[in-house]
Protein backbone atom coordinates (compact mmCIF):
# COMPACT_ATOMS: atom_id res chain seq x y z
CA UNK A 1 0.00 0.00 0.00
CA UNK A 2 2.83 2.40 0.92
CA UNK A 3 4.54 1.63 -2.39
CA UNK A 4 1.33 2.44 -4.27
CA UNK A 5 1.04 5.79 -2.45
CA UNK A 6 4.67 6.53 -3.32
CA UNK A 7 3.99 5.81 -7.02
CA UNK A 8 0.90 8.04 -7.03
CA UNK A 9 2.87 10.73 -5.21
CA UNK A 10 5.65 10.44 -7.80
CA UNK A 11 3.20 10.74 -10.71
CA UNK A 12 1.56 13.76 -9.07
CA UNK A 13 4.96 15.36 -8.49
CA UNK A 14 5.88 14.73 -12.12
CA UNK A 15 2.68 16.34 -13.41
CA UNK A 16 3.19 19.42 -11.21
CA UNK A 17 6.78 19.60 -12.43
CA UNK A 18 5.61 19.50 -16.05
CA UNK A 19 3.07 22.24 -15.35
CA UNK A 20 5.84 24.45 -13.94
CA UNK A 21 8.14 23.66 -16.88
CA UNK A 22 5.46 24.63 -19.41
CA UNK A 23 4.62 27.78 -17.44
CA UNK A 24 8.27 28.80 -17.42
CA UNK A 25 8.54 28.06 -21.13
CA UNK A 26 5.36 29.98 -21.91
CA UNK A 27 6.65 33.07 -20.11
CA UNK A 28 9.75 33.01 -22.31
CA UNK A 29 12.09 34.21 -23.62
CA UNK A 30 13.05 30.87 -25.19
CA UNK A 31 16.72 29.96 -25.12
CA UNK A 32 16.93 28.91 -28.78
CA UNK A 33 20.70 28.49 -28.54
CA UNK A 34 20.40 25.90 -25.75
CA UNK A 35 17.48 24.16 -27.49
CA UNK A 36 19.50 23.89 -30.72
CA UNK A 37 22.52 22.67 -28.76
CA UNK A 38 20.40 20.00 -27.07
CA UNK A 39 18.88 18.82 -30.35
CA UNK A 40 22.33 18.58 -31.89
CA UNK A 41 23.87 16.87 -28.86
CA UNK A 42 21.16 14.23 -28.45
CA UNK A 43 20.95 13.56 -32.20
CA UNK A 44 24.70 13.29 -32.59
CA UNK A 45 25.05 11.00 -29.57
CA UNK A 46 22.32 8.59 -30.56
CA UNK A 47 22.04 8.74 -34.36
CA UNK A 48 24.23 5.75 -35.20
CA UNK A 49 22.88 3.47 -32.47
CA UNK A 50 19.26 4.37 -33.30
CA UNK A 51 19.83 3.78 -37.01
CA UNK A 52 21.51 0.46 -36.26
CA UNK A 53 18.74 -0.60 -33.88
CA UNK A 54 16.10 0.38 -36.45
CA UNK A 55 17.91 -1.57 -39.16
CA UNK A 56 17.97 -4.75 -37.09
CA UNK A 57 14.36 -4.39 -35.90
CA UNK A 58 13.32 -4.36 -39.57
CA UNK A 59 15.57 -7.34 -40.26
CA UNK A 60 14.12 -9.32 -37.32
CA UNK A 61 10.55 -8.60 -38.39
CA UNK A 62 11.29 -9.77 -41.94
CA UNK A 63 12.79 -13.04 -40.71
CA UNK A 64 9.79 -13.66 -38.45
CA UNK A 65 7.23 -12.83 -41.16
CA UNK A 66 9.07 -14.98 -43.70
CA UNK A 67 8.69 -18.04 -41.50
CA UNK A 68 4.99 -17.32 -40.97
CA UNK A 69 3.84 -16.49 -44.50
CA UNK A 70 6.09 -18.83 -46.47
CA UNK A 71 3.69 -21.69 -45.68
CA UNK A 72 0.87 -19.80 -47.34
CA UNK A 73 2.89 -18.94 -50.44
CA UNK A 74 2.42 -15.26 -49.80
CA UNK A 75 6.04 -14.14 -49.77
CA UNK A 76 5.18 -11.40 -52.24
CA UNK A 77 3.45 -9.58 -49.41
CA UNK A 78 6.46 -9.87 -47.09
CA UNK A 79 7.63 -6.28 -47.53
CA UNK A 80 4.21 -4.79 -46.84
CA UNK A 81 3.43 -6.97 -43.83
CA UNK A 82 6.86 -6.67 -42.19
CA UNK A 83 6.97 -2.90 -42.72
CA UNK A 84 3.43 -2.43 -41.42
CA UNK A 85 4.16 -4.39 -38.24
CA UNK A 86 7.42 -2.55 -37.72
CA UNK A 87 6.12 0.96 -38.29
CA UNK A 88 2.89 0.56 -36.34
CA UNK A 89 4.19 -1.23 -33.29
CA UNK A 90 7.50 -2.96 -32.85
CA UNK A 91 9.79 -0.31 -34.37
CA UNK A 92 8.79 2.70 -32.26
CA UNK A 93 8.63 0.55 -29.10
CA UNK A 94 12.05 -1.08 -29.37
CA UNK A 95 13.82 2.05 -30.59
CA UNK A 96 12.20 4.08 -27.79
CA UNK A 97 13.46 1.50 -25.26
CA UNK A 98 16.94 1.96 -26.61
CA UNK A 99 16.66 5.75 -26.48
CA UNK A 100 15.39 5.59 -22.90
CA UNK A 101 18.57 3.76 -21.92
CA UNK A 102 20.80 6.23 -23.69
CA UNK A 103 19.19 9.70 -23.79
CA UNK A 104 17.09 9.21 -20.65
CA UNK A 105 19.91 7.91 -18.49
CA UNK A 106 22.35 10.54 -19.76
CA UNK A 107 19.98 13.46 -19.15
CA UNK A 108 18.94 12.20 -15.73
CA UNK A 109 22.60 11.79 -14.70
CA UNK A 110 23.51 15.23 -16.05
CA UNK A 111 20.67 17.02 -14.25
CA UNK A 112 21.12 14.92 -11.11
CA UNK A 113 24.78 15.87 -10.93
CA UNK A 114 23.85 19.53 -11.39
CA UNK A 115 21.40 19.18 -8.51
CA UNK A 116 23.70 17.45 -6.01
CA UNK A 117 26.63 19.75 -6.78
CA UNK A 118 24.33 22.73 -6.11
CA UNK A 119 24.56 24.12 -9.65
CA UNK A 120 20.77 24.37 -9.82
CA UNK A 121 20.69 26.31 -6.53
CA UNK A 122 23.48 28.53 -7.90
CA UNK A 123 21.37 29.29 -10.99
CA UNK A 124 18.52 30.45 -8.72
CA UNK A 125 20.89 32.56 -6.61
CA UNK A 126 22.29 34.21 -9.74
CA UNK A 127 18.87 35.50 -10.67
CA UNK A 128 17.73 32.88 -13.18
CA UNK A 129 14.92 30.34 -13.23
CA UNK A 130 16.43 26.84 -13.66
CA UNK A 131 13.20 25.52 -15.18
CA UNK A 132 13.44 28.13 -17.95
CA UNK A 133 17.24 28.08 -18.25
CA UNK A 134 18.02 24.37 -18.23
CA UNK A 135 14.90 22.18 -18.04
CA UNK A 136 12.63 23.66 -20.73
CA UNK A 137 15.37 23.75 -23.40
CA UNK A 138 16.32 20.16 -22.59
CA UNK A 139 12.69 19.07 -22.61
CA UNK A 140 12.05 20.58 -26.06
CA UNK A 141 15.43 19.43 -27.38
CA UNK A 142 14.87 15.83 -26.30
CA UNK A 143 11.33 15.71 -27.70
CA UNK A 144 12.42 17.06 -31.10
CA UNK A 145 15.55 14.94 -31.41
CA UNK A 146 13.94 11.75 -30.06
CA UNK A 147 11.05 12.13 -32.51
CA UNK A 148 13.53 12.62 -35.34
CA UNK A 149 15.67 9.67 -34.20
CA UNK A 150 12.63 7.40 -33.91
CA UNK A 151 11.56 8.39 -37.43
CA UNK A 152 15.09 7.70 -38.72
CA UNK A 153 14.99 4.33 -36.95
CA UNK A 154 11.76 3.48 -38.76
CA UNK A 155 13.21 4.39 -42.17
CA UNK A 156 16.24 2.27 -41.36
CA UNK A 157 13.96 -0.62 -40.38
CA UNK A 158 12.65 -0.68 -43.96
CA UNK A 159 16.25 -0.87 -45.20
CA UNK A 160 16.98 -3.72 -42.76
CA UNK A 161 13.86 -5.56 -43.88
CA UNK A 162 14.77 -5.04 -47.51
CA UNK A 163 18.24 -6.54 -47.04
CA UNK A 164 16.95 -9.50 -45.04
CA UNK A 165 14.22 -10.06 -47.65
CA UNK A 166 16.97 -10.42 -50.25
CA UNK A 167 19.43 -12.47 -48.17
CA UNK A 168 17.13 -14.64 -46.06
CA UNK A 169 13.86 -14.82 -48.01
CA UNK A 170 15.23 -14.60 -51.54
CA UNK A 171 12.94 -11.74 -52.59
CA UNK A 172 14.34 -9.03 -54.82
CA UNK A 173 14.07 -5.41 -53.59
CA UNK A 174 11.50 -4.43 -56.23
CA UNK A 175 9.13 -7.21 -55.14
CA UNK A 176 9.73 -6.43 -51.46
CA UNK A 177 8.82 -2.78 -51.96
CA UNK A 178 5.88 -3.37 -54.34
CA UNK A 179 3.19 -4.08 -51.71
CA UNK A 180 4.38 -1.63 -49.10
CA UNK A 181 2.17 1.25 -50.40
CA UNK A 182 -0.91 -1.01 -50.55
CA UNK A 183 -0.53 -2.53 -47.06
CA UNK A 184 1.15 0.34 -45.20
CA UNK A 185 -1.68 2.85 -45.30
CA UNK A 186 -1.50 6.51 -44.32
CA UNK A 187 -3.17 5.81 -40.92
CA UNK A 188 -0.43 3.21 -40.25
CA UNK A 189 2.30 5.75 -40.87
CA UNK A 190 0.43 8.37 -38.86
CA UNK A 191 -0.04 5.88 -36.02
CA UNK A 192 3.70 5.15 -36.00
CA UNK A 193 4.60 8.84 -36.00
CA UNK A 194 2.09 9.65 -33.23
CA UNK A 195 3.62 6.88 -31.16
CA UNK A 196 7.10 8.27 -31.82
CA UNK A 197 5.96 11.69 -30.59
CA UNK A 198 4.17 10.23 -27.55
CA UNK A 199 7.22 8.15 -26.59
CA UNK A 200 9.49 11.18 -27.02
CA UNK A 201 7.24 13.16 -24.66
CA UNK A 202 7.24 10.36 -22.07
CA UNK A 203 11.01 9.99 -22.28
CA UNK A 204 11.69 13.71 -22.01
CA UNK A 205 9.23 14.26 -19.13
CA UNK A 206 10.52 11.40 -17.00
CA UNK A 207 14.25 11.94 -17.45
CA UNK A 208 14.09 15.70 -16.77
CA UNK A 209 11.84 15.19 -13.73
CA UNK A 210 13.93 12.40 -12.22
CA UNK A 211 17.16 14.29 -12.83
CA UNK A 212 15.85 17.60 -11.47
CA UNK A 213 14.51 16.03 -8.26
CA UNK A 214 17.64 14.04 -7.45
CA UNK A 215 18.68 14.01 -3.80
CA UNK A 216 21.39 12.24 -1.83
CA UNK A 217 24.75 12.92 -3.49
CA UNK A 218 26.47 10.54 -5.91
CA UNK A 219 24.38 7.60 -4.69
CA UNK A 220 21.25 9.63 -5.41
CA UNK A 221 22.41 10.29 -8.98
CA UNK A 222 22.83 6.54 -9.52
CA UNK A 223 19.38 5.93 -8.07
CA UNK A 224 17.85 8.57 -10.37
CA UNK A 225 19.43 6.98 -13.45
CA UNK A 226 18.07 3.53 -12.56
CA UNK A 227 14.63 4.97 -11.72
CA UNK A 228 14.62 6.87 -15.02
CA UNK A 229 15.38 3.73 -17.02
CA UNK A 230 12.64 1.74 -15.28
CA UNK A 231 10.04 4.52 -15.29
CA UNK A 232 10.55 5.42 -18.97
CA UNK A 233 10.20 1.81 -20.07
CA UNK A 234 7.02 1.34 -18.05
CA UNK A 235 5.75 4.75 -19.24
CA UNK A 236 6.49 3.92 -22.88
CA UNK A 237 4.64 0.56 -22.67
CA UNK A 238 1.62 2.26 -21.05
CA UNK A 239 1.72 5.02 -23.67
CA UNK A 240 1.94 2.36 -26.40
CA UNK A 241 -1.21 0.73 -25.10
CA UNK A 242 -2.96 4.10 -24.78
CA UNK A 243 -2.07 5.32 -28.26
CA UNK A 244 -2.99 1.94 -29.79
CA UNK A 245 -6.33 1.89 -27.95
CA UNK A 246 -7.20 5.51 -28.74
CA UNK A 247 -5.90 5.19 -32.30
CA UNK A 248 -8.07 2.17 -33.05
CA UNK A 249 -11.10 3.82 -31.40
CA UNK A 250 -10.67 6.99 -33.45
CA UNK A 251 -10.09 4.98 -36.62
CA UNK A 252 -13.30 3.01 -36.05
CA UNK A 253 -15.23 6.22 -35.51
CA UNK A 254 -13.81 7.74 -38.70
CA UNK A 255 -14.45 4.60 -40.71
CA UNK A 256 -17.97 4.42 -39.22
CA UNK A 257 -17.79 0.79 -38.08
CA UNK B 1 20.38 43.92 8.28
CA UNK B 2 19.37 40.27 8.75
CA UNK B 3 16.94 39.26 11.47
CA UNK B 4 15.52 35.84 12.31
CA UNK B 5 12.47 35.72 14.58
CA UNK B 6 11.63 32.33 16.03
CA UNK B 7 12.32 30.52 12.75
CA UNK B 8 11.38 26.85 12.59
CA UNK B 9 12.17 24.62 9.63
CA UNK B 10 10.84 21.08 9.40
CA UNK B 11 11.35 18.40 6.78
CA UNK B 12 8.36 16.13 7.31
CA UNK B 13 8.41 15.18 10.99
CA UNK B 14 12.07 16.16 11.42
CA UNK B 15 12.72 19.59 12.94
CA UNK B 16 15.99 20.98 11.59
CA UNK B 17 15.76 24.56 12.89
CA UNK B 18 13.99 24.99 16.19
CA UNK B 19 12.99 28.57 17.08
CA UNK B 20 16.04 30.43 15.76
CA UNK B 21 16.22 34.10 16.76
CA UNK B 22 19.24 36.32 16.06
CA UNK B 23 20.25 39.40 14.10
CA UNK B 24 23.32 40.53 12.18
CA UNK B 25 24.16 44.18 11.65
CA UNK B 26 25.37 45.66 8.37
CA UNK B 27 29.08 45.08 7.74
CA UNK B 28 29.45 42.35 10.38
CA UNK B 29 31.05 38.95 9.85
CA UNK B 30 29.06 36.22 11.58
CA UNK B 31 30.43 32.69 11.81
CA UNK B 32 27.86 29.92 12.28
CA UNK B 33 29.42 26.87 13.87
CA UNK B 34 28.04 23.48 14.73
CA UNK B 35 28.54 19.79 14.19
CA UNK B 36 27.33 18.16 10.95
CA UNK B 37 23.57 17.98 10.46
CA UNK B 38 22.68 20.71 12.95
CA UNK B 39 20.96 22.91 10.35
CA UNK B 40 23.70 25.43 9.50
CA UNK B 41 23.30 25.18 5.71
CA UNK B 42 19.52 25.09 6.06
CA UNK B 43 19.73 28.38 7.96
CA UNK B 44 21.69 30.03 5.11
CA UNK B 45 19.37 28.63 2.44
CA UNK B 46 16.41 30.15 4.27
CA UNK B 47 17.97 33.59 3.93
CA UNK B 48 18.40 33.35 0.18
CA UNK B 49 15.01 31.71 -0.38
CA UNK B 50 16.25 28.33 -1.56
CA UNK B 51 14.30 26.93 1.39
CA UNK B 52 11.35 28.52 3.17
CA UNK B 53 10.74 28.42 6.92
CA UNK B 54 7.90 26.33 8.29
CA UNK B 55 7.12 29.12 10.74
CA UNK B 56 8.70 32.30 12.08
CA UNK B 57 9.85 35.39 10.22
CA UNK B 58 12.98 36.47 8.37
CA UNK B 59 13.83 40.13 7.68
CA UNK B 60 16.47 41.50 5.33
CA UNK B 61 17.01 45.28 5.56
CA UNK B 62 13.79 45.48 7.60
CA UNK B 63 11.81 43.92 4.75
CA UNK B 64 10.08 40.67 5.62
CA UNK B 65 11.05 38.04 3.06
CA UNK B 66 9.39 35.00 4.61
CA UNK B 67 6.49 34.78 2.19
CA UNK B 68 7.92 36.40 -0.96
CA UNK B 69 7.20 34.58 -4.22
CA UNK B 70 10.03 33.20 -6.37
CA UNK B 71 9.76 36.24 -8.67
CA UNK B 72 9.75 38.68 -5.75
CA UNK B 73 12.83 36.99 -4.31
CA UNK B 74 14.91 38.00 -7.36
CA UNK B 75 15.66 41.44 -5.91
CA UNK B 76 16.68 39.84 -2.59
CA UNK B 77 19.04 37.46 -4.42
CA UNK B 78 20.68 40.45 -6.05
CA UNK B 79 21.50 41.64 -2.52
CA UNK B 80 22.54 38.21 -1.19
CA UNK B 81 25.34 36.34 -2.90
CA UNK B 82 25.86 32.74 -1.86
CA UNK B 83 29.03 30.68 -2.11
CA UNK B 84 28.13 27.01 -1.95
CA UNK B 85 29.85 24.08 -0.32
CA UNK B 86 30.65 22.75 -3.80
CA UNK B 87 32.14 25.24 -6.26
CA UNK B 88 28.84 24.78 -8.21
CA UNK B 89 30.40 26.14 -11.40
CA UNK B 90 28.64 25.37 -14.68
CA UNK B 91 30.79 22.74 -16.39
CA UNK B 92 29.82 23.68 -19.93
CA UNK B 93 30.72 27.37 -19.50
CA UNK B 94 34.14 28.99 -19.32
CA UNK B 95 35.24 30.85 -16.19
CA UNK B 96 34.32 34.11 -17.92
CA UNK B 97 30.82 32.88 -18.81
CA UNK B 98 30.33 31.48 -15.31
CA UNK B 99 31.05 34.87 -13.75
CA UNK B 100 29.14 36.77 -16.42
CA UNK B 101 26.07 34.55 -15.85
CA UNK B 102 24.79 36.47 -12.82
CA UNK B 103 25.78 39.84 -14.28
CA UNK B 104 23.71 39.20 -17.41
CA UNK B 105 20.64 38.21 -15.35
CA UNK B 106 20.79 40.88 -12.65
CA UNK B 107 21.96 43.89 -14.67
CA UNK B 108 21.60 45.38 -18.13
CA UNK B 109 25.29 45.78 -18.95
CA UNK B 110 27.12 46.03 -22.24
CA UNK B 111 29.75 43.41 -23.08
CA UNK B 112 32.63 45.78 -22.37
CA UNK B 113 31.38 46.46 -18.84
CA UNK B 114 30.84 42.75 -18.22
CA UNK B 115 34.45 42.03 -19.31
CA UNK B 116 35.71 44.78 -17.02
CA UNK B 117 33.76 43.48 -14.03
CA UNK B 118 34.81 39.86 -14.61
CA UNK B 119 38.48 40.91 -14.79
CA UNK B 120 38.07 42.97 -11.60
CA UNK B 121 36.60 40.11 -9.51
CA UNK B 122 39.13 37.61 -10.82
CA UNK B 123 41.78 40.08 -9.68
CA UNK B 124 40.17 40.21 -6.23
CA UNK B 125 40.52 36.43 -5.84
CA UNK B 126 44.05 36.44 -7.33
CA UNK B 127 43.14 34.46 -10.42
CA UNK B 128 44.12 36.41 -13.50
CA UNK B 129 44.34 34.73 -16.94
CA UNK B 130 41.83 31.95 -16.33
CA UNK B 131 38.86 33.56 -18.08
CA UNK B 132 38.85 31.26 -21.09
CA UNK B 133 39.47 28.06 -19.14
CA UNK B 134 36.76 25.56 -18.28
CA UNK B 135 36.14 24.65 -14.60
CA UNK B 136 37.34 21.07 -15.14
CA UNK B 137 40.78 22.44 -16.05
CA UNK B 138 41.17 24.20 -12.68
CA UNK B 139 42.18 22.77 -9.31
CA UNK B 140 39.49 22.43 -6.65
CA UNK B 141 40.87 25.40 -4.73
CA UNK B 142 40.85 27.55 -7.89
CA UNK B 143 37.28 26.49 -8.60
CA UNK B 144 36.31 27.64 -5.10
CA UNK B 145 37.91 31.03 -5.78
CA UNK B 146 36.12 31.35 -9.12
CA UNK B 147 32.89 30.52 -7.31
CA UNK B 148 33.64 33.29 -4.84
CA UNK B 149 34.41 35.69 -7.72
CA UNK B 150 31.11 34.79 -9.42
CA UNK B 151 29.21 35.63 -6.24
CA UNK B 152 31.09 38.87 -5.61
CA UNK B 153 30.60 39.98 -9.23
CA UNK B 154 26.92 40.82 -8.70
CA UNK B 155 27.91 43.30 -5.96
CA UNK B 156 25.90 41.76 -3.15
CA UNK B 157 25.46 43.58 0.14
CA UNK B 158 25.30 40.24 1.95
CA UNK B 159 27.69 37.34 1.37
CA UNK B 160 26.67 33.85 2.50
CA UNK B 161 29.39 31.20 2.65
CA UNK B 162 28.40 27.56 3.09
CA UNK B 163 31.46 25.72 4.38
CA UNK B 164 33.78 27.49 1.94
CA UNK B 165 36.90 25.59 2.99
CA UNK B 166 35.53 22.03 3.06
CA UNK B 167 37.78 19.66 1.13
CA UNK B 168 40.68 22.10 0.85
CA UNK B 169 44.25 21.72 2.06
CA UNK B 170 45.39 23.95 4.99
CA UNK B 171 47.22 26.43 2.74
CA UNK B 172 44.23 26.96 0.42
CA UNK B 173 41.93 27.04 3.46
CA UNK B 174 43.99 29.90 4.81
CA UNK B 175 43.85 31.69 1.45
CA UNK B 176 40.06 31.38 1.28
CA UNK B 177 39.63 32.53 4.89
CA UNK B 178 41.79 35.58 4.23
CA UNK B 179 39.79 36.29 1.08
CA UNK B 180 36.54 36.17 3.06
CA UNK B 181 37.94 38.65 5.58
CA UNK B 182 39.47 40.94 2.96
CA UNK B 183 36.44 40.92 0.66
CA UNK B 184 34.09 41.63 3.53
CA UNK B 185 36.22 44.55 4.67
CA UNK B 186 36.96 45.89 1.16
CA UNK B 187 33.44 45.58 -0.21
CA UNK B 188 31.77 46.46 3.14
CA UNK B 189 29.50 43.45 2.93
CA UNK B 190 27.70 41.64 5.71
CA UNK B 191 29.02 38.09 5.76
CA UNK B 192 27.59 34.88 7.21
CA UNK B 193 30.01 31.97 7.15
CA UNK B 194 28.97 28.41 7.93
CA UNK B 195 32.01 26.57 9.22
CA UNK B 196 33.46 23.96 11.58
CA UNK B 197 36.59 26.03 12.11
CA UNK B 198 36.56 27.83 15.48
CA UNK B 199 40.22 28.79 15.03
CA UNK B 200 39.34 30.82 11.92
CA UNK B 201 36.12 32.14 13.48
CA UNK B 202 38.01 33.54 16.47
CA UNK B 203 40.41 35.29 14.11
CA UNK B 204 37.92 36.74 11.61
CA UNK B 205 34.40 36.90 13.02
CA UNK B 206 32.75 39.86 14.67
CA UNK B 207 30.21 37.48 16.14
CA UNK B 208 29.95 33.71 16.45
CA UNK B 209 26.75 31.67 16.61
CA UNK B 210 26.86 28.02 17.67
CA UNK B 211 24.06 25.68 16.66
CA UNK B 212 23.30 22.31 18.19
CA UNK B 213 20.41 20.10 17.06
CA UNK B 214 18.70 23.04 15.39
CA UNK B 215 18.89 25.42 18.35
CA UNK B 216 21.25 28.25 19.21
CA UNK B 217 23.42 27.26 22.18
CA UNK B 218 25.81 30.23 22.10
CA UNK B 219 25.91 33.62 20.41
CA UNK B 220 28.38 36.43 20.96
CA UNK B 221 31.76 37.95 20.18
CA UNK B 222 35.02 35.98 20.01
CA UNK B 223 35.93 37.10 23.53
CA UNK B 224 32.54 36.02 24.87
CA UNK B 225 33.01 32.62 23.21
CA UNK B 226 36.41 32.18 24.83
CA UNK B 227 34.77 32.65 28.23
CA UNK B 228 31.81 30.39 27.45
CA UNK B 229 31.14 27.35 29.63
CA UNK B 230 28.80 25.75 27.12
CA UNK B 231 30.13 22.17 26.49
CA UNK B 232 29.94 22.29 22.68
CA UNK B 233 31.66 25.69 22.56
CA UNK B 234 34.36 24.33 24.86
CA UNK B 235 34.86 21.38 22.51
CA UNK B 236 35.25 23.73 19.55
CA UNK B 237 37.68 25.92 21.54
CA UNK B 238 39.73 22.88 22.52
CA UNK B 239 39.91 21.83 18.86
CA UNK B 240 40.93 25.37 17.85
CA UNK B 241 43.65 25.34 20.50
CA UNK B 242 45.04 22.05 19.19
CA UNK B 243 44.93 23.38 15.64
CA UNK B 244 46.81 26.50 16.69
CA UNK B 245 49.50 24.33 18.32
CA UNK B 246 50.02 22.30 15.13
CA UNK B 247 50.55 25.52 13.17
Amino acid sequence: MRKLIEIIDDIGGGLLFLRDVFRSGARGPWRYDIIAEQIWKVTQQSFSTTALAGFFVGAIMTVQFTMQIKEFGALGYLGGLATSGTIREVGPLLIAFMLSGKVGAFTSAELGTMRVTEQIDAIRCLGANPLREIIFPRFVGIVVSSFFLLAVGLVMSVAGGLLMGLVFSGINPEEYLRHIPTIVSFPSILSGLIKCLAFALVLSSICTYKGYTTTGGAKGVGRSVVNTAVATMVGIVIMDWLTSYLGETVLRMVMGS
Amino acid sequence: MIRFENVVKKFGERTVLNGITFSVDAGEILFILGTSGTGKSVLLKNIVGLLRPTSGRIFIDDEEVTHLSEEEYLSIRKKCGMVFQHPALFDSLTVFENIAFGLRRHYQLDEEEIRRRVARVLGLVNLPDVEERFPAKLSYGMQKRVSLARTVAIDPQILLFDEPTTGLDPVTTNTINNLIRDLSRTLHTTSLVVSHDMHCALAIADKILVLDKGSIVAYGTADEMKRSTQPLVKDFLQEALELAKTH
